[in-house]
C-alpha cells in the first residue's frame, strides 16, 4: 500500500494538480465556481463540526463522574436558545441554497450559438455524431467556446460525467437530454518521439488509454465516465475528451477520422474500426468467447441461428448483423449487440469485412494478419 | 458525597429478579412455543436474531466488494464474468441491507420488545399481526435468498428501469420479496401506531411518553404511509416484466424516470424510517447515561414528526441530474434544505443534555457518543448533495457512497448497537463485559472512519460509484477503504462475541443497571412474560432524582421516603362509649 | 431498609380471569372499549395504506390520460357500460347490506347478521361474475395489456381462442361443487352448525354464475351495437397507411420474409420497424414513432403564407388501436380493475369468515368489532370502484 502511495505521481497522469488536491483539475468554466461552493459548504460544515466534536469530547473529560453522583444542573428547557440554534444555521442554507441555484442554473441554459455534438449512448459505449456522417467515440471540442451535447440512449439509462468539467447529466431513452459547457484548459500534446514510441509499443489491439495518458493522436486527455449503472461493463464504458486549441487543430482531427485514409488499406482501416468503435469489447480475435462470437471464427464459418436455421458468415452475412444485428443471432448467445445503422459508411462496412476475413480461421488464405504494414493481397 | 451508599430512612423499591416460570424467555419451552408465540418480547428477540444474520450476510457481501476493489483490476472476482459477479454482490449487498436489516432493526427487533413495555402494557394492540409481520420478514428473506440461487440479481439495489426490466436476472423473485418485506413493514407500524395511542398507562400523556415513543410513532407513520407506494411501484415493474404495460417504456409513450419519481417516493421516506427510530435511541442513551434530564423535550418531540413530514416532499433530490425541469429541480433543493434543520436541533439537544450531567462512559454511551459525531458527519455532507451545483459534479460518486454509509452505519447501525448494548441486560437477563463493549465501540468508529472517510475524497475526484474496475489514480483511496472495512468487520465481530458470551458468563442482571427511569426498568430483567401485572404508576421519564446506586448490589433502585405504618395503636379490646348505654 | 420483592399474589394461570375479563377481550387490554378503539384506529390505517397503494395506478391513469385523451376516449368505447353500471349497482347494494350486517352484529340480530352477510357476499360474486364475462370476452379480442396486445379491427373476434371464460369460472365452479357437497354431507351426517354456514355459502357461490349469466345476457344484446360503434367510425381507428401495416406485422412478431431471404433491405424506415421488434432497443423504436407521426401530421398540415400552420399535429389522425396506444390504455385498465378484483376476492375471503363467526354466534352488542371494520373495509372497496366506473367507462 505503501509502495502504491509513493508511485502516485506516476500514476495520477494530468489530472490531479497535486497528491492531495479533492478535485480533478479545472478544465471548465464551470470548475472554479463549483470548487468554490465546495470548500465554501465544507467551511460551514467544519464550523459546525469543529465544535459538536469538541464539546462531545470536552463534555465526557469534565462531567465524567463515578456512577451514583447526580448532575450538576437539570435545566431542561431554554427556548430563546432553542430558537436561536433553529434559525441561525438557517441563513447559511439559505446561502448555500441560493448560490447552488444560481451556478445550476446557468449550467443548465445552454447558451446561444453553442457548438452542437450528438451523443449516442449504448451497452458499453459512446459514439460522437460530429455531423456529416462522422462519428467516434471520442469526444473533441474547441477550447472557450461553449459546446453543447445533444445525448440519447438507445437502450438503458446512461449518463455523461466528465469530472474535470464538473459537468454530469443522465441519458435517457426515449428523449433527448442536453448538457453543455465551455473548455477552457486546451488538451497538451505529447511530442512525436513519445507518440511514436507508444504506437510501436502499443501494437495493434485496443489503444490503452490508461497506460499512454494520451490518445492515439498524442494528445493528453480528460476522462469520460459512464456514471450511471448499466449492466456488466458500466466500470469500463469510458472515452476521452480531447480539447483542440484552434478550429483548424479540430477541423483537422475530424477530418483524419471521418474516413479511411487514401493511403490505408481497407484491411487496416477495418482494424482500426474493431478496435476504436467497441467490436472488441464483446467479440474477441484469439477465439474466446466474449458477449459476441469470437471473429475468429467468424468470416466464412458455417453457423447455426438461434432459431435452428443454419447460415454461412458470408459479406451479406456480416453487413447485416452490423446494421440489423438482432434479426440473425448465432445459437448460445443473445441479442444485445446495438445497430450500427447510420453510424458506418458502407467503406467502412466492407474494410470492417475485409479484416474479418483476415482474422477468421475460414477466411480465404491472405496474408498473416500480424504484418500491418505489408499491403495484403486481397481480392 | 459518596456515590453508591443508600439515604438512611429511606426504602428500596426494586422488583428483583424473576422466577424461571416468569421469565418470558422460559415460561414456555419448545420450539414451537416460540414459533406460535404472541409474546411481543419473544417475536422481538426473533426479529434481533434475524436481522442479525441478515447483516451478516450482506456484511460479508461488503467485505468481498472491499477485497475485490484492493484493486484497480480487481483482486477477488476474475475472467470473463468478473463484472458480472461484482454487479451482482453490491446489488445483493444493498438490497439485503435496506430490506433486511436497516428498515426492520430498530423498528422491529428493539421497538417489538420494548413499545409495549415502555407503555406499562402487556402486549402490542395487534399480537397476531405482529407475528404476521415477522413471519412476512422471514417469507421475504426467503424470496431475496431464492434470487441469490436463481439468476441472481444485478440491477442495483434501486431497480431503475428499463435496465431493471430488460436484463434477465432474477428481478420478480426480489421484488416479489421486497413486496411481501414491505407488507411486515406496513404491519409493524400500523401495529405501534394503534398500541401508542390506545394502550398509554393512566397519567402518561403524550408528552410524559420516552422520547423512544415519539420517535417510533414518527416512524411508524412513514411507514404506513410510504411502503404502499413502494408496494404499487414494484407491482408495476414486475407488470412491465411479464406483461409489458409499457409505463416505463418509451416505446409505449412511458418514461424511465417514471419510475424513479415513483422509487423515491418511499425510499426517501425509508432513510427516514432508518434514522428516525436510532435518533429515539439517541435521545434516551444520552439522558440515561449523563443521568440527567433530556433538554428540549418538546423540541425534540415535534421535531421527530417535522422531519416524518417533511420527508415525504424531498424524493426529486436523488433525480437531479436525471433531466426534470429546472424549476422542479430547484423547488426540490429548497425542500431539501428545510428537512436537515429538525435533525440539527436535535444534535444540539444532545450536546446540551450532556452538559454539566453525570456522564457514565458505559459501552451504550460509546455508542451514542460515536453516533453523534458520525451521524453529524453524515448529515454536513448531505449539504454538499442538496446544493444543485455542487450536486451536478458529486452525484452518482462515491462521495454519495460515503455520504449514506455515514448516516445509515454510522448513524442507524452505531445507534442500534448502543441500543442492543444498552437494553440487552433488560432482554436477556445479563450483563456483559463492559471492557469488551467499549473495546468493540473504539474499533467500530476508528474502522468505520478509515473506511469511508477516503470515499468522499475518492467522489470529488471523480470516482463514479458501482464500478468494479477503476483508473489507476484512484488505487491509493480504494485501498485505505478496505483496509479500513477490515477494521470495522472486526470491531463488529467483537462486538458480537462480546454479547453471546454474557449470555454464558455473564453475571446476573439488576431491573436497572443504569439508572433509567422509563417503566421498562420498573419490572424484572428479564421480563415476566406478562410484563405487568397492573399497569405500573407513570412518573416523569427522565427525572432521575429518586435513582440512587446501590454499590453492593452493581444497580440503580428507586428510593422512597421510609413510610410509617399508621395507625400505631391496636383498636381497643372494648368501644370507648361501650358504658353509654346504661 | 426494607426491600420489597415484587411477588404476584393473585397466581397468574393460563385461565385466570378476573371477572370482569369476558372471552371476547383480549388479554392484554384493559376494557372492550379500548379493545374496540383500537381496532377501529387499525383498519383506518389499514384504509390510508390501502389508499395510497391505489393513488400509484391513479397517478399513472392522470398521466397518460392527460399525453393521449384521444386513446382513452377510443377504446373506452370497448368497454360496456351496461355491464359496468350493474357493477356499480350491485356493489352499491352490498355496501347497504354490510352497513346492515354491522346494525345486526350490534342488535344481536344473530339470524338478521348471517342473512346480511350472505346477500353482501352474493352481491360480491355476481360482481366478479360480471366481470370474468367482460375479461373473457376481451381477452378473446386480443384487448390486452400492451406486450400481449393482438386486436386487429378487420378481425374483431377471432373464432379460434381458448376458451377463457371457462378458465376463469373453473375455480369457482370447483367451490360451488365442493359447498354443495358439504352441504349434503352436513345435511347427512346432521351437523347442524355446518349446515347453517354451508346453506348460505352454496347461495353465494350460486350467485357468481347469476353474475355470469347475468353478463352474457347483456354482452350479447348489446355486442353487434357496440361493435358496429367502433368499427364504423373510419376515422382514428381503421388502419390506412401501409407503413402502419408493417408496424402492426412486425409487432405481432411475424416478419420472417426479410430474414429468409437474406437479401439486402434498403436503408429506410422499414429497416427501423424491423429493428423495432427488439424491446432492448426502445431509444431506436420510439424515435420511429416520432418520425411517423411527424409524417402522418405532415401530410394533414400546410403552411400559410403568413407562417401560420393549419392543421397542425394535433389533428393528426392516428390509429389508436396499436399496442403502444391502445395497449395502455388496456394496461391500465387491467392493473386497476385486476387489482381492485384481487381486493374484493380477499374481502369475500374475509366475509366468509366473519359468517362462520356470526352462525357461531360470536357477536354481541359489547363485541362486533370484527363486523364494523370488515364493513369498513367493504365500503373503502366500493368507493374505489366508484373511482374507476367513471374513469374507465364513462369518458365520452
Amino acid at each position: 500500500m505503501f509502495a502504491l502511495m509513493n508511485n502516485m505521481p506516476n500514476l495520477l497522469g494530468d489530472q490531479f494538480a497535486s497528491k492531495f488536491t479533492w478535485f480533478p483539475k479545472q478544465a471548465s468554466t464551470f470548475a472554479a465556481e463549483n470548487d468554490w461552493l465546495f470548500f465554501f459548504i465544507t467551511w460551514i460544515c467544519v464550523l459546525f463540526f469543529v465544535p459538536i466534536a469538541g464539546c462531545l469530547f470536552y463534555f465526557c473529560w469534565k462531567y465524567g463522574k463515578p456512577k451514583g453522583q447526580k448532575a450538576e444542573s437539570n435545566t431542561a428547557h431554554n427556548t430563546p436558545l432553542e430558537l436561536a440554534w433553529s434559525i441561525l444555521p438557517s441563513f447559511f442554507l439559505v446561502a448555500m441554497f441560493v448560490m447552488g441555484a444560481r451556478s445550476y442554473l446557468n449550467q443548465r441554459t445552454v447558451p446561444e450559438g453553442a457548438n452542437n455534438i450528438g451523443l449516442k449512448a449504448f451497452k458499453w459505449g459512446w459514439t460522437m455524431d460530429y455531423g456529416k456522417g462522422v462519428m467516434n467515440p471520442e469526444l473533441h471540442i474547441l477550447v472557450n467556446e461553449p459546446t453543447k451535447l445533444s445525448m440519447r440512449s438507445s437502450d438503458v439509462i446512461h449518463s455523461v460525467f466528465v469530472p474535470a468539467f464538473r459537468a454530469k447529466k443522465d441519458v435517457v431513452p426515449g428523449r433527448y437530454n442536453y448538457m453543455w459547457f465551455e473548455a477552457d484548459v486546451a488538451s497538451e500534446q505529447v511530442s512525436k518521439e513519445e507518440l511514436e514510441q507508444a504506437i510501436i509499443e502499443n501494437g495493434d489491439g485496443v489503444w490503452d488509454y490508461d497506460k499512454w495518458q494520451f490518445t492515439q493522436d498524442g494528445y493528453k486527455f480528460f476522462d469520460l465516465y459512464c456514471t450511471e449503472y448499466c449492466g456488466k461493463n458500466h466500470s469500463v464504458m469510458q472515452t476521452v475528451v480531447v480539447v483542440h486549441e484552434t478550429v483548424e487543430d479540430l477541423d483537422a482531427w475530424i477530418e483524419k477520422v471521418s474516413k479511411r485514409p487514401v493511403d490505408q488499406t481497407p484491411e487496416a482501416w477495418g482494424e482500426k474500426l474493431y478496435n476504436q468503435r467497441g467490436c472488441a469489447g464483446c467479440h474477441s480475435i484469439d477465439g474466446s468467447k466474449r458477449v459476441g462470437p469470437s471473429f475468429k471464427e467468424s468470416y466464412g464459418n458455417k453457423r447455426t441461428l438461434t432459431d435452428g436455421d443454419p447460415i454461412t458468415a458470408d459479406e451479406d452475412y456480416i453487413r447485416n448483423s452490423i446494421l440489423y444485428p438482432k434479426k440473425q443471432i448465432v445459437a448460445g448467445y443473445q441479442p444485445v449487440m446495438p445497430s450500427y445503422q447510420g453510424q458506418l459508411s458502407d467503406d467502412d462496412i466492407a474494410s470492417i469485412i475485409a479484416y474479418l476475413k483476415t482474422v477468421s480461421d475460414y477466411g480465404p488464405k491472405a496474408a498473416p494478419k500480424t504484418d500491418k504494414e505489408e499491403t495484403s493481397t486481397e481480392e | 458525597m459518596s456515590a453508591g451508599s443508600l439515604p438512611s430512612g429511606s426504602q428500596v423499591k426494586d422488583p428483583g429478579y424473576p422466577t424461571p416460570s416468569e421469565n418470558y424467555l422460559t415460561n414456555s419451552k419448545g420450539v414451537l412455543s416460540w414459533i406460535f408465540t404472541l409474546d411481543h418480547k419473544r417475536i422481538g428477540v426473533m426479529y434481533l436474531v434475524g436481522v442479525t444474520v441478515a447483516f451478516a450476510v450482506a456484511g460479508l457481501l461488503a467485505l468481498l466488494i472491499r477485497l475485490h476493489l484492493f484493486q484497480p483490476d480487481g483482486m477477488v472476482f476474475q475472467g470473463e464474468e468478473a463484472n458480472n459477479w461484482y454487479n451482482q454482490v453490491f446489488t445483493l449487498h444493498g438490497a439485503i441491507m435496506v430490506f433486511l436489516f436497516i428498515i426492520p432493526s430498530v423498528p422491529a427487533a428493539l421497538g417489538n420488545f420494548l413499545v409495549p413495555v415502555m407503555l406499562g402494557a402487556k402486549d402490542v394492540a395487534f399480537p397476531r399481526l405482529n407475528l404476521c409481520s415477522f413471519y412476512l420478514w422471514v417469507f421475504g428473506a426467503l424470496f431475496f435468498v431464492s434470487a441469490l440461487c436463481a439468476s441472481g440479481l444485478d440491477t442495483g439495489w434501486t431497480f431503475y428501469t428499463p435496465y431493471s426490466t430488460t436484463t434477465d436476472s432474477s428481478v420478480i423473485l426480489a421484488t416479489s420479496g421486497a413486496f411481501i418485506l414491505g407488507f411486515s413493514s406496513i404491519f409493524t407500524g400500523l401495529n405501534f401506531i394503534v398500541t401508542i395511542n390506545t394502550m398509554r398507562p393512566p397519567g402518561m400523556t403524550w408528552f410524559r411518553m420516552p422520547l423512544f415513543l415519539w420517535a417510533t410513532y414518527a416512524t411508524s407513520i412513514i411507514q404506513v404511509l410510504a411502503t404502499p407506494v413502494l408496494g404499487i411501484t414494484l407491482l408495476l415493474l414486475i407488470a412491465e416484466r411479464t406483461m409489458h404495460i409499457g409505463i416505463f417504456d418509451p416505446e409505449y409513450n412511458g418514461d424511465p424516470v417514471t419510475f424513479q419519481h415513483f422509487f423515491w417516493f418511499y425510499s426517501h421516506p425509508a432513510v427516514y424510517i432508518m434514522i428516525l427510530p436510532a435518533f429515539g435511541i439517541i435521545s434516551d442513551l444520552i439522558s440515561v447515561h449523563s443521568h440527567k434530564r433530556i433538554f428540549g423535550y418538546r423540541f425534540i418531540a415535534y421535531s421527530s414528526i417535522a422531519i416524518a413530514l417533511l420527508g415525504f416532499l424531498v424524493w426529486g433530490h436523488h433525480m437531479f441530474t436525471a433531466g426534470m425541469s429546472s424549476l422542479t429541480t430547484i423547488i426540490f433543493s429548497a425542500l431539501t434544505f428545510t428537512v436537515s434543520v429538525p435533525s440539527a436541533i436535535k444534535v444540539f439537544n444532545w450536546l446540551a443534555t450532556m452538559y454539566k450531567g453525570s456522564i457514565s462512559l458505559t459501552t451504550p454511551m460509546c455508542y451514542a457518543l460515536a453516533f453523534i459525531f458520525l451521524f453529524t458527519i453524515g448529515g454536513l455532507t448531505g449539504l454538499h448533495l442538496g446544493t444543485l451545483a455542487t450536486d451536478m459534479h458529486l452525484h452518482d460518486t462515491y462521495f454519495v457512497v460515503a455520504h449514506f454509509h455515514y448516516v445509515m452505519v454510522g448513524g442507524t447501525l452505531v445507534a442500534f448497537l448502543g441500543g442492543v448494548f444498552h437494553w440487552w441486560p433488560k432482554m436477556f437477563g445479563k450483563m456483559y463485559s463492559e471492557a469488551g463493549g467499549r473495546l468493540s465501540a473504539l474499533l467500530v468508529f476508528a474502522g468505520f472512519n478509515l473506511t469511508f472517510l477516503p470515499q468522499f475524497v475518492l467522489g470529488s475526484r471523480g470516482m463514479p460509484r458501482r464500478y468494479a474496475t477503476y483508473d489507476p489514480e484512484f488505487a491509493a483511496l480504494h485501498q485505505m477503504s478496505t483496509w479500513g472495512s477490515m477494521l470495522l468487520g472486526f470491531g463488529l465481530l467483537v462486538a458480537l462475541v462480546v454479547l453471546l458470551r454474557s449470555l454464558k458468563t455473564g453475571k446476573r442482571a439488576p431491573a436497572n443497571p443504569w439508572g433509567a427511569a422509563t417503566l421498562e426498568w420498573e419490572c424484572t430483567s428479564p421480563p415476566p412474560f406478562y410484563n405487568f401485572e397492573r399497569a405500573p404508576s407513570v412518573g416523569d421519564p427522565y427525572d432521575f432524582s429518586n435513582l440512587e446506586w446501590d454499590a453492593e448490589n452493581e444497580r440503580y433502585v428507586k428510593i422512597e421516603p421510609a413510610r410509617e405504618i399508621v395507625p400505631e395503636e391496636q383498636p381497643a379490646a372494648e368501644p370507648v362509649h361501650a358504658d353509654d348505654s346504661k | 431498609m426494607s426491600t420489597i420483592e415484587a411477588s404476584p399474589e393473585v397466581g397468574h394461570d393460563e385461565h385466570g380471569h378476573d371477572h370482569d375479563h369476558p372471552p371476547f377481550l383480549a388479554h392484554h387490554f384493559d376494557t372492550p372499549e379500548q379493545q374496540f378503539d383500537s381496532g377501529k384506529l387499525g383498519i383506518w390505517l389499514f384504509l390510508v395504506t390501502e389508499v395510497l397503494f391505489f393513488s400509484g395506478m391513479f397517478c399513472a391513469y392522470a398521466i397518460f390520460r392527460a399525453l393521449r385523451p384521444e386513446v382513452f376516449e377510443g377504446c373506452s368505447q370497448f368497454l360496456n357500460t351496461k355491464l359496468g353500471a350493474i357493477n356499480t349497482g350491485v356493489l352499491l347494494f352490498s355496501s347497504l347490506t354490510m352497513a346492515w350486517a354491522v346494525r345486526c352484529s350490534q342488535l344481536e340480530q344473530h339470524k338478521g347478521l348471517v342473512g346480511t352477510l350472505a346477500a353482501t357476499l352474493s352481491c360480491a360474486m355476481i360482481f366478479l361474475g360480471v366481470k370474468a364475462i367482460e375479461y373473457s370476452h376481451k381477452f378473446g379480442m386480443g384487448l390486452l395489456p400492451a406486450g400481449l396486445f393482438f386486436y386487429d379491427p378487420s378481425n374483431p373476434h377471432p373464432a379460434e381462442h381458448p376458451s377463457y371464460l371457462a378458465y376463469i369460472c373453473a375455480p369457482f365452479a370447483l367451490a360451488l361443487v365442493g359447498v354443495l357437497i358439504w352441504l349434503v354431507v352436513s345435511v347427512a351426517t346432521g351437523n347442524k352448525f355446518q349446515v347453517a354456514v354451508a346453506k348460505p355459502l352454496s347461495v353465494v357461490c350460486l350467485c357468481f354464475f347469476v353474475g355470469v349469466g347475468l353478463g352474457t345476457v347483456l354482452e350479447s344484446g348489446d355486442e353487434s351495437a357496440e361493435h358496429v360503434d367502433a368499427h364504423a367510425d373510419p376515422d382514428g381507428l381503421a388502419t390506412a397507411e401501409v407503413m402502419l401495416d408493417v408496424e402492426k406485422s412486425a409487432e405481432a412478431e411475424a416478419a420472417p420474409a426479410i430474414a429468409a431471404s437474406g437479401a439486402m433491405v434498403p436503408v429506410d424506415e422499414t429497416v427501423l420497424e424491423i429493428l423495432a421488434t427488439d424491446p432492448t432497443n426502445v431509444g431506436v423504436v420510439s424515435g420511429l414513432n416520432a418520425l411517423e407521426q411527424q409524417t402522418a401530421a405532415a401530410g394533414t398540415s400546410t403552411v400559410t403564407g403568413d407562417g401560420t400552420i393549419l392543421g397542425a399535429i394535433t389533428t393528426t389522425e392516428v390509429d389508436v388501436m396499436t399496442p403502444t396506444t391502445a395497449g395502455v390504455f388496456f394496461s391500465i385498465y387491467y392493473c386497476m380493475t385486476g387489482i381492485h378484483a384481487i381486493h374484493i376476492l380477499a374481502g369475500i375471503g374475509v366475509l366468509v369468515w366473519l359468517l362462520v363467526r356470526a352462525v357461531r354466534q360470536d357477536f354481541n352488542r359489547q363485541y362486533f368489532g370484527p363486523v364494523d371494520y370488515v364493513g369498513l373495509y367493504w365500503h373503502l372497496v366500493d368507493l374505489i370502484w366508484i373511482y374507476l366506473f367513471p374513469l374507465l367507462y364513462l369518458i365520452r
